[in-house]
Protein backbone atom coordinates (compact mmCIF):
# COMPACT_ATOMS: atom_id res chain seq x y z
CA UNK A 1 0.00 0.00 0.00
CA UNK A 2 0.89 3.61 -0.33
CA UNK A 3 0.83 4.67 2.78
CA UNK A 4 1.26 3.14 5.93
CA UNK A 5 -2.76 4.30 7.38
CA UNK A 6 -4.02 2.11 4.95
CA UNK A 7 -2.33 -0.73 6.38
CA UNK A 8 -3.96 0.17 9.94
CA UNK A 9 -7.20 0.79 8.01
CA UNK A 10 -6.73 -3.02 6.84
CA UNK A 11 -6.36 -4.46 10.20
CA UNK A 12 -8.85 -2.42 11.84
CA UNK A 13 -11.60 -3.55 8.92
CA UNK A 14 -10.15 -7.13 10.68
CA UNK A 15 -11.08 -6.36 14.04
CA UNK A 16 -14.78 -5.16 13.06
CA UNK A 17 -15.22 -8.20 11.12
CA UNK A 18 -13.93 -10.05 14.07
CA UNK A 19 -16.62 -8.81 16.28
CA UNK A 20 -14.14 -6.31 18.20
CA UNK A 21 -16.04 -3.72 20.95
CA UNK A 22 -12.58 -1.56 21.19
CA UNK A 23 -10.01 -1.60 18.72
CA UNK A 24 -6.92 0.43 19.83
CA UNK A 25 -4.38 1.88 17.92
CA UNK A 26 -0.76 2.88 19.27
CA UNK A 27 2.14 4.76 17.22
CA UNK A 28 5.08 5.42 18.68
CA UNK A 29 8.57 6.83 18.21
CA UNK A 30 10.76 4.39 20.06
CA UNK A 31 13.46 6.15 22.10
CA UNK A 32 16.58 6.13 19.66
CA UNK A 33 14.16 7.88 17.39
CA UNK A 34 14.95 5.36 14.26
CA UNK A 35 12.05 3.03 14.69
CA UNK A 36 8.26 4.03 14.54
CA UNK A 37 6.17 1.08 16.14
CA UNK A 38 2.63 0.80 15.61
CA UNK A 39 0.42 -1.61 17.48
CA UNK A 40 -3.31 -2.19 16.65
CA UNK A 41 -5.16 -4.18 19.24
CA UNK A 42 -8.56 -5.33 19.57
CA UNK A 43 -10.74 -7.44 21.79
CA UNK A 44 -12.81 -9.37 18.96
CA UNK A 45 -13.30 -13.14 18.45
CA UNK A 46 -8.91 -13.84 18.06
CA UNK A 47 -7.63 -16.68 16.23
CA UNK A 48 -6.63 -20.22 17.64
CA UNK A 49 -2.75 -21.09 17.44
CA UNK A 50 -3.62 -23.14 13.85
CA UNK A 51 -5.12 -19.83 12.29
CA UNK A 52 -2.70 -17.72 13.69
CA UNK A 53 0.26 -19.85 12.29
CA UNK A 54 -0.97 -19.38 8.47
CA UNK A 55 -2.36 -15.55 8.63
CA UNK A 56 1.05 -14.43 7.29
CA UNK A 57 0.42 -16.80 4.59
CA UNK A 58 -0.92 -14.73 1.55
CA UNK A 59 -3.33 -17.90 0.56
CA UNK A 60 -4.96 -17.85 4.19
CA UNK A 61 -8.25 -15.60 4.03
CA UNK A 62 -11.19 -15.02 6.15
CA UNK A 63 -13.00 -14.35 3.10
CA UNK A 64 -15.29 -17.33 1.33
CA UNK A 65 -15.25 -15.06 -2.01
CA UNK A 66 -11.68 -15.83 -2.52
CA UNK A 67 -9.22 -17.89 -1.36
CA UNK A 68 -6.37 -15.51 -1.29
CA UNK A 69 -6.09 -12.87 1.79
CA UNK A 70 -3.15 -9.96 1.28
CA UNK A 71 -3.92 -7.81 4.44
CA UNK A 72 -1.64 -9.40 6.85
CA UNK A 73 0.84 -10.43 3.98
CA UNK A 74 0.98 -6.76 2.38
CA UNK A 75 1.73 -5.08 5.91
CA UNK A 76 4.12 -7.77 6.96
CA UNK A 77 6.00 -7.25 3.81
CA UNK A 78 5.91 -3.49 3.99
CA UNK A 79 7.21 -2.95 7.53
CA UNK A 80 10.16 -5.54 6.61
CA UNK A 81 11.37 -4.18 3.40
CA UNK A 82 11.34 -0.71 5.42
CA UNK A 83 14.34 -2.46 7.93
CA UNK A 84 11.49 -3.33 10.23
CA UNK A 85 9.35 -6.59 11.63
CA UNK A 86 6.06 -7.54 12.52
CA UNK A 87 4.54 -9.90 14.70
CA UNK A 88 1.08 -10.84 15.54
CA UNK A 89 -0.52 -12.53 18.67
CA UNK A 90 -4.10 -13.74 19.08
CA UNK A 91 -6.05 -15.60 21.97
CA UNK A 92 -9.49 -17.30 20.97
CA UNK A 93 -12.23 -15.08 22.30
CA UNK A 94 -9.98 -12.18 24.10
CA UNK A 95 -8.99 -10.19 20.96
CA UNK A 96 -5.45 -9.81 18.46
CA UNK A 97 -2.57 -7.60 18.56
CA UNK A 98 -0.95 -6.77 15.52
CA UNK A 99 2.58 -4.98 15.76
CA UNK A 100 4.58 -3.56 13.24
CA UNK A 101 7.86 -1.40 13.19
CA UNK A 102 9.44 0.51 10.47
CA UNK A 103 13.14 1.98 10.12
CA UNK A 104 11.82 5.53 10.16
CA UNK A 105 14.26 6.62 7.96
CA UNK A 106 14.39 4.06 5.23
CA UNK A 107 13.79 4.89 1.90
CA UNK A 108 11.18 2.36 1.28
CA UNK A 109 9.15 3.52 4.44
CA UNK A 110 5.82 4.47 2.81
CA UNK A 111 4.57 7.77 4.49
CA UNK A 112 2.28 7.61 7.50
CA UNK A 113 -0.41 8.68 4.85
CA UNK A 114 -3.95 9.77 5.53
CA UNK A 115 -4.17 8.85 9.55
CA UNK A 116 -6.78 11.06 10.40
CA UNK A 117 -9.23 10.32 7.59
CA UNK A 118 -8.93 6.57 8.40
CA UNK A 119 -9.55 7.19 12.28
CA UNK A 120 -12.41 9.62 11.74
CA UNK A 121 -13.82 7.29 9.42
CA UNK A 122 -13.90 4.28 11.65
CA UNK A 123 -14.80 6.81 14.17
CA UNK A 124 -17.63 7.64 12.05
CA UNK A 125 -18.60 4.42 10.09
CA UNK A 126 -18.52 2.17 13.23
CA UNK A 127 -20.04 4.33 16.23
CA UNK A 128 -20.92 1.57 18.46
CA UNK A 129 -17.10 0.50 18.25
CA UNK A 130 -14.54 2.68 20.76
CA UNK A 131 -11.74 3.60 18.28
CA UNK A 132 -8.30 5.04 20.56
CA UNK A 133 -5.82 6.57 18.96
CA UNK A 134 -2.55 7.08 20.94
CA UNK A 135 0.54 8.98 19.22
CA UNK A 136 3.58 9.12 21.46
CA UNK A 137 6.96 10.57 20.93
CA UNK A 138 8.94 10.36 23.89
CA UNK A 139 6.86 12.63 26.69
CA UNK A 140 4.65 13.73 24.01
CA UNK A 141 1.78 11.68 23.40
CA UNK A 142 -1.96 12.83 21.75
CA UNK A 143 -4.79 10.73 22.80
CA UNK A 144 -8.23 10.20 20.70
CA UNK A 145 -10.95 8.47 22.02
CA UNK A 146 -14.08 7.85 19.86
CA UNK A 147 -16.20 6.97 23.04
CA UNK A 148 -15.37 9.97 25.05
CA UNK A 149 -16.06 12.28 22.08
CA UNK A 150 -19.40 10.94 21.85
CA UNK A 151 -20.47 11.38 25.44
CA UNK A 152 -19.19 14.78 24.61
CA UNK A 153 -21.56 15.15 21.67
CA UNK A 154 -24.57 13.78 23.24
CA UNK A 155 -27.13 13.01 20.63
CA UNK A 156 -25.36 14.42 17.52
CA UNK A 157 -24.16 11.74 15.30
CA UNK A 158 -20.30 10.69 14.75
CA UNK A 159 -21.06 10.51 11.20
CA UNK A 160 -23.04 13.72 11.06
CA UNK A 161 -20.38 16.07 8.57
CA UNK A 162 -19.15 18.49 10.49
CA UNK A 163 -18.26 16.07 13.23
CA UNK A 164 -16.02 14.25 11.04
CA UNK A 165 -14.49 17.48 9.45
CA UNK A 166 -13.46 18.65 13.22
CA UNK A 167 -12.34 14.85 13.81
CA UNK A 168 -10.25 15.17 11.09
CA UNK A 169 -8.53 18.39 11.86
CA UNK A 170 -7.86 17.54 15.66
CA UNK A 171 -5.98 14.19 14.79
CA UNK A 172 -4.06 16.07 11.90
CA UNK A 173 -2.98 18.35 14.49
CA UNK A 174 -2.24 15.58 16.77
CA UNK A 175 -0.20 14.31 14.35
CA UNK A 176 2.03 17.36 13.89
CA UNK A 177 2.21 18.01 17.24
CA UNK A 178 3.67 14.61 18.31
CA UNK A 179 5.71 13.20 15.20
CA UNK A 180 6.43 17.00 13.26
CA UNK A 181 10.19 17.33 12.29
CA UNK A 182 10.29 13.17 13.44
CA UNK A 183 8.75 11.97 10.34
CA UNK A 184 9.92 13.83 7.26
CA UNK A 185 6.40 13.95 5.42
CA UNK A 186 5.03 15.84 7.97
CA UNK A 187 6.13 19.77 8.98
CA UNK A 188 6.30 20.45 12.74
CA UNK B 1 1.48 -14.95 -27.63
CA UNK B 2 1.78 -17.74 -24.85
CA UNK B 3 4.14 -16.99 -22.01
CA UNK B 4 6.19 -19.86 -23.17
CA UNK B 5 6.91 -18.49 -26.42
CA UNK B 6 7.58 -15.15 -24.85
CA UNK B 7 9.76 -16.10 -22.92
CA UNK B 8 11.54 -17.94 -25.46
CA UNK B 9 11.81 -14.33 -27.46
CA UNK B 10 13.18 -13.10 -24.41
CA UNK B 11 16.04 -15.94 -23.92
CA UNK B 12 14.68 -15.86 -20.54
CA UNK B 13 14.10 -19.07 -18.22
CA UNK B 14 10.72 -20.13 -16.98
CA UNK B 15 11.37 -20.92 -13.44
CA UNK B 16 7.86 -23.12 -12.81
CA UNK B 17 8.71 -25.76 -15.50
CA UNK B 18 6.34 -26.38 -18.09
CA UNK B 19 2.86 -25.00 -17.54
CA UNK B 20 -0.17 -26.96 -17.29
CA UNK B 21 -1.98 -24.88 -19.43
CA UNK B 22 -1.57 -22.68 -22.77
CA UNK B 23 -1.75 -19.33 -20.94
CA UNK B 24 -1.60 -16.14 -23.06
CA UNK B 25 -0.07 -12.45 -22.46
CA UNK B 26 -2.64 -9.65 -23.81
CA UNK B 27 -0.43 -7.30 -21.96
CA UNK B 28 2.31 -5.91 -20.04
CA UNK B 29 2.43 -4.19 -16.73
CA UNK B 30 5.03 -3.35 -14.47
CA UNK B 31 4.88 -2.32 -10.82
CA UNK B 32 6.61 -3.01 -7.54
CA UNK B 33 3.89 -1.57 -5.49
CA UNK B 34 1.61 -4.83 -4.90
CA UNK B 35 -1.52 -3.29 -3.97
CA UNK B 36 -1.39 -0.93 -6.87
CA UNK B 37 -0.57 -3.78 -9.15
CA UNK B 38 -3.72 -5.59 -7.51
CA UNK B 39 -6.01 -2.74 -8.02
CA UNK B 40 -4.77 -1.64 -11.60
CA UNK B 41 -3.10 -4.60 -13.90
CA UNK B 42 -5.45 -5.46 -16.45
CA UNK B 43 -6.13 -9.30 -16.24
CA UNK B 44 -4.35 -11.32 -17.97
CA UNK B 45 -0.98 -9.20 -18.35
CA UNK B 46 2.32 -10.57 -17.85
CA UNK B 47 3.55 -8.39 -14.64
CA UNK B 48 7.27 -7.39 -14.40
CA UNK B 49 8.15 -6.51 -10.27
CA UNK B 50 11.70 -6.69 -8.99
CA UNK B 51 9.94 -8.87 -5.91
CA UNK B 52 10.26 -12.36 -5.18
CA UNK B 53 8.10 -12.83 -2.19
CA UNK B 54 5.93 -15.39 -1.64
CA UNK B 55 2.74 -12.29 -1.93
CA UNK B 56 3.81 -11.90 -5.68
CA UNK B 57 2.12 -15.45 -6.01
CA UNK B 58 -0.73 -14.79 -4.50
CA UNK B 59 -1.03 -11.46 -6.57
CA UNK B 60 -0.86 -12.97 -9.57
CA UNK B 61 -3.67 -15.57 -8.50
CA UNK B 62 -6.00 -13.04 -7.40
CA UNK B 63 -5.30 -10.22 -10.26
CA UNK B 64 -5.45 -13.20 -12.93
CA UNK B 65 -2.57 -12.08 -14.66
CA UNK B 66 -1.10 -14.53 -17.15
CA UNK B 67 2.83 -14.80 -15.70
CA UNK B 68 5.11 -12.45 -13.42
CA UNK B 69 8.40 -11.53 -15.00
CA UNK B 70 11.42 -11.03 -12.94
CA UNK B 71 13.93 -8.57 -14.19
CA UNK B 72 17.92 -8.23 -13.90
CA UNK B 73 18.22 -12.09 -13.06
CA UNK B 74 17.33 -11.37 -9.84
CA UNK B 75 17.19 -14.87 -7.80
CA UNK B 76 13.74 -16.42 -6.81
CA UNK B 77 13.52 -17.65 -3.36
CA UNK B 78 12.53 -21.32 -3.27
CA UNK B 79 9.43 -21.50 -1.73
CA UNK B 80 8.12 -18.91 -4.15
CA UNK B 81 8.50 -21.41 -7.01
CA UNK B 82 7.14 -24.37 -5.41
CA UNK B 83 4.03 -21.95 -4.44
CA UNK B 84 3.37 -20.75 -7.90
CA UNK B 85 3.62 -24.75 -9.03
CA UNK B 86 1.29 -25.36 -6.56
CA UNK B 87 -0.98 -22.29 -7.72
CA UNK B 88 -0.09 -22.88 -11.61
CA UNK B 89 1.36 -19.58 -11.80
CA UNK B 90 4.57 -19.05 -13.81
CA UNK B 91 7.24 -17.14 -13.18
CA UNK B 92 9.88 -15.78 -15.91
CA UNK B 93 13.20 -15.33 -15.05
CA UNK B 94 14.76 -12.55 -17.49
CA UNK B 95 18.58 -10.88 -17.62
CA UNK B 96 16.92 -8.04 -19.14
CA UNK B 97 15.55 -4.80 -17.59
CA UNK B 98 11.71 -4.20 -16.96
CA UNK B 99 12.48 -1.37 -19.99
CA UNK B 100 13.91 -4.16 -22.16
CA UNK B 101 11.46 -6.65 -21.93
CA UNK B 102 8.75 -4.25 -22.32
CA UNK B 103 10.51 -2.92 -25.68
CA UNK B 104 10.53 -6.61 -26.99
CA UNK B 105 6.56 -7.44 -25.84
CA UNK B 106 5.95 -4.27 -28.05
CA UNK B 107 7.84 -5.87 -30.92
CA UNK B 108 6.14 -8.88 -30.86
CA UNK B 109 2.59 -6.95 -30.85
CA UNK B 110 2.00 -7.67 -27.35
Amino acid sequence: MREISLHILDIMQNSTAAQARVIKVVITVESGKSMLRIVIEDDGCGMDSKVLAKVTDPFTTGRTTRRVGLGIPLFKASAEQSGGDFAISSQKDVGTVVRARYEINSIDRPPIGDLPGVIADMAAGYPTVEIHLQLENGDRQFVFNSREVKQVLGDVPLSEFEVIVWLREYISEGLKEIFGGVLSEINS
Amino acid sequence: MLAAEFAAKLGAKVLTGEPRDNTEIKGIYCGDLLSWVMSHAPKSSAWVTVHTHLNIVAVASISELSCIIIPEGIKVDEATINRAIDENTIIISSELTAYEICSIAHDCGI
